[in-house]
């Protein structure tokens, strides 16, 4: 069988979605967890209540999903490159309207040892707020803005 | 030649809230030209100008990219997800 014979890449075993569903991040985390880790980091990003200040009622976030999978699919392949010994890579972000609090990204990362996968978050949470096509706007008591990315420098 | 028209975020805003359309294009034709041609049709775009980023097929693309009938082009602001 072809499919047999096809050498397994683990990356195919990773995870990258969007969704308008609340994310769950324990099922996330057994998704990844293998027997290989003895570290598990995960990074959850929650809506926070104010903006420099201002306090902001909740935030809608708009994605442009094929893109955005494909370019989570792209940190996941850097990721493995630069940190060959990852076990596991999570990553699911949610859209639409969000409450304060709740969680808008969940990024899980296991390694046999815990220094890669705190380095290996921290540079997927910084590069998927610099390339994944989401944005992001903040309802205010008086109004909604949207917030302003900056450019990717490498472009 | 036709192409797909994806607008997101503030720019979706500025182009007058259609989130997807159709785009009859004469070839040879660039992502900047489009690009140059909605910034004329919707002056509000304008100011997206310097920040503009543009994929092809779902693929980061520059400006100078020369388009093919049936391609999407999607036109956003920098992103701000996270």
């Amino acid at each position: 069988m072809e499919q047999s014979a096809r050498k397994e890449d683990p990356i195919d075993r990773d995870i990258f979605e969007v969704t308008r569903e609340t994310i769950d991040k324990q099922d996330l985390e057994a998704r990844i967890l293998t027997g290989a880790a003895g570290a598990i980091v995960t990074f959850d990003g929650v809506v926070r209540n104010q903006t420099k200040g201002r306090p902001v009622l909740s935030l809608s976030y708009e994605a442009y999903p094929g893109m955005a999978v494909k370019e989570m699919q792209r940190i996941g392949r850097e990721i493995r490159e630069k940190w060959p010994q990852i076990a596991g890579i999570g990553m699911i972000h949610r859209f639409g309207e969000m409450q304060i609090s709740e969680s808008s990204i969940v990024i899980v990362i296991t390694s046999p040892h815990r220094k890669a996968a705190f380095e290996a978050c921290q540079y997927a949470i910084d590069t998927l707020k610099k390339t994944v096509p989401i944005w992001k706007k903040e309802i205010f008591a008086d109004g909604e803005e949207w917030v302003e990315g900056s450019r990717p420098s490498s472009d | 030649m036709t192409i797909n028209l994806l607008f997101f975020g503030a720019c979706r805003e500025a182009a007058n809230g259609a989130p997807e359309m159709k785009l009859a294009v004469t070839p040879p034709i660039d992502v900047q030209t489009v690009w140059q041609s909605l910034v004329a049709e919707h002056p509000a775009l304008g100011r997206f100008n310097q920040s503009i980023l543009f994929a092809v097929n779902e693929e980061y693309a520059r400006p100078g990219q020369i388009l093919a009938d049936g391609d999407t082009l999607a036109i956003f602001p920098p992103v701000s997800g996270g």
